[in-house]
């Protein structure tokens, strides 16, 4: 018996690390004032497709409910947030500050592209267009990668609409935007500058696009203006990302953000700045998010614009162990205790539960070789066995060293706070 | 940055020679020490590992590599999402539809209905078959297609070739090609933004050692 394709189980220590990851990012969206929501792992495809573009419809799994209707499961959690802002929370003043930590399902056919179901841990910033609203979505994904315990964190920024509306300046036909659009990713100046002189850009058009492919830092953009009439929503543009950049600089995370004009993201509903968040030991990225203004429009009438994000829990996961995390499950304190005197066991493991240490009861009624060679397999640390009375001392058996002490439970319990420091 | 700039080469095969050569020729000796996987370099900010060509896309795609030397053919047909920086030029080969030489088949518009195509290259082969329309049943082998239709296991292949002298040799012809290829180095996307000086570098000399650009 097996799991579907692209599924896994967690085991316990996997398990444990994944919720790790998931309560530390929950406490740091909590802080910043973040709500969370849970919504069903199955809605109609229509709610689900609105807007994320024919990629992410086709890699859907979707089936027939039983009154005729095409469900799919959740690709992603953006389009489930707008459509419950749009129907549940109209009323609610904004900007709304939602998060999520949920699963989402996505089929790939390719060789061994990823998990079909994964874990996603998101906020969005809704109700607000202000560059402000994206310089705390940016703020919040540093700072929480930070938390997490993560370093060298580098997330980069791009402008869907910046480069959508370059793009289309160009006139260049569909299938030559997208050689530019290669061109850009692979910063190759020379290349470029060919491109352009062979398809008759104009000279204004030409140092815009040299410029913002040179660009590495948001600050640098204000090298970058084109003629104000005629590019008007292009200069806003500059101008929003350099706003973001003063609020990431009162952050204090500007050395962590980087500029990169070709930066895309494959959902399609972006519309403002988009960025990705990476450490330099994994090649794929954490997560990323952007500005998106005209999605929630499209779940009803209100126009409501919202930025935000999501990261992968097992990215961040893989990312701190390369980095060497270390597992959590070795830094608790275990206990088993045992004893004839049931009463006394149970009141000794609630003692010791009392003080913050995980204890279990033997509930066995094996003889003691059999409950030490249990202990040492699952990596108990120590075993207790008490007398009929927590006043006498207990035989205390270090499951690592091989050692036995007698103390009461107490100068137990003192002994392991005593290690922890 | 605190750790080393890796690049993926092909362990074996037609490409595994020229790949080290053109690292040479950038200034990148491989110091391969016998059954080891990560070789060092006589550059000290970058190491080597030897993989399958066919496996080096998905080694870059997932940054198990930050720089991969491999085919055109191959980063297509392992649907890799990476960078190709760099044409290197050599490895220069089809992937081509070919037939029994004694075949009524002249070209792909005689191919039959109902016609199986033996390929290590299914991904492709596919998306070629419908593009011009016709439907085919794709057979996945690994390294002996011109075998197939001589073991009556499929009329078609869609093989690699560089001179044509094993489709000769299996008396085949070819009906069609598919993609022409030659050897890339191909980058991880994040890898492309946090070592951009390093690699750089690296394209400048490559480029200098005759690699065309692309």
């Amino acid at each position: 018996m097996q799991t579907p394709k692209g599924t896994k189980d967690y085991l316990p220590p996997e398990a444990e690390r994944h919720c790790y990851v998931e309560q530390r990012l929950r406490e740091v969206f909590k802080l910043w004032g973040y709500q969370e929501i849970r919504s069903p792992a199955i809605e109609l495809v229509e709610v689900l497709s609105t807007g994320v573009g024919s990629e992410l419809i086709d890699s859907m799994f979707k089936f027939q409910d039983f009154d005729g209707k095409i469900v799919a499961l959740r690709a992603e959690m953006t389009a489930p947030a707008a459509r419950i802002v749009t129907t549940k929370m109209l009323e609610a003043p904004r900007p709304i500050r939602l998060f999520y930590i949920c699963n989402v399902f996505r089929y790939s056919q390719s060789y061994l592209e990823r998990e079909r179901e994964f874990w996603q841990a998101g906020v969005e910033l809704i109700g607000c267009n202000t560059p402000g609203a994206d310089g705390e979505v940016l703020a919040l994904l540093a700072s929480s990668l930070k938390k997490l315990g993560l370093e060298e964190v580098r997330i980069d920024v791009g402008h869907a609409g910046l480069l959508k509306d370059l793009l289309r300046a160009t006139g260049l036909d569909k299938e030559k935007k997208v050689v530019l659009q290669n061109l850009l990713g692979y910063r190759d100046e020379d290349q470029l500058e060919r491109f352009m002189d062979q398809n008759n850009f104009s000279s204004q058009l030409r140092e815009a696009f040299l410029r913002l492919s040179r660009c590495r830092r948001l600050e640098e953009l204000s090298s970058v203006s084109l003629e104000p009439l005629k590019y008007r929503r292009i200069n806003d543009y500059l101008r929003d990302l350099l706003e973001v950049k003063d609020s990431l600089v009162e952050y204090g995370v500007e050395n962590l953000v980087f500029f990169d004009f070709s930066l895309v993201r494959k959902i399609e509903y972006y519309t403002g700045i988009v960025f990705e968040a990476s450490v330099p030991n994994l090649g794929l990225p954490l997560g990323g998010g952007g500005r998106y203004d005209n999605l929630i429009e499209k779940f009803g009438k209100a126009k409501i614009p919202a930025t935000g994000f999501a990261v992968e829990i097992e990215k961040c996961l893989r990312a701190l162990i390369a980095q060497g995390f270390q597992p959590l499950e070795k830094r608790r304190v275990k206990v088993l205790v045992a004893s004839r005197s049931r009463n006394s066991a149970i009141k000794a493991v609630e003692a010791i539960r009392d003080a913050g240490v995980t204890a279990m009861l033997d509930v066995t009624k094996g003889g003691m070789k059999k409950v030490l060679e249990y202990a040492k397999r699952s990596g108990i640390n120590y075993v207790v066995f008490v007398d009929s009375s927590l006043e006498k001392p207990a035989t205390i058996h270090d499951t690592r060293l091989d050692t036995v002490t007698n103390m009461r439970i107490k100068a137990f319990l003192q002994s392991l706070e005593d290690d922890q420091r | 940055m605190n750790r080393k700039i890796r690049i993926a080469l092909p362990s074996k095969g037609r490409l595994n020679q020229p790949s080290i050569q053109v690292l040479q020729e950038a200034g990148i000796n491989i110091l391969r020490k016998e059954r080891t996987y990560i070789s060092e370099t006589s550059d000290p900010r970058f190491e080597a590992i030897f993989a399958r060509a066919f496996d080096v896309p998905i080694y870059v795609q997932h940054g198990a590599a930050d720089l991969g030397i491999t085919g055109h053919d191959v980063i297509l047909e392992r649907k890799a999402d990476v960078h190709e920086l760099l044409d290197l030029g050599f490895g220069k080969c089809q992937l081509i539809v070919a037939v029994p030489e004694n075949s009524a088949v002249r070209s792909v518009d005689d191919i039959p209905t109902v016609a199986r195509v033996a390929t290590e290259y299914p991904n492709l082969c596919q998306e070629y078959f419908e593009s011009v329309g016709k439907q085919v049943e794709v057979l996945v082998v690994r390294g002996t297609a011109e075998l197939a239709p001589k073991l009556g296991l499929a009329q078609i292949i869609a093989d690699i070739t560089e001179t044509g002298e094993t489709l000769r040799r299996n008396k085949l012809k070819v009906v069609a090609t598919i993609l022409n290829s030659t050897c890339r180095l191909a980058c991880n996307r994040i890898a492309y933004r946090i070592f951009e000086s390093e690699i750089n570098e690296l394209l400048g000399k490559l480029r200098n050692g005759g690699a065309s650009t692309k």
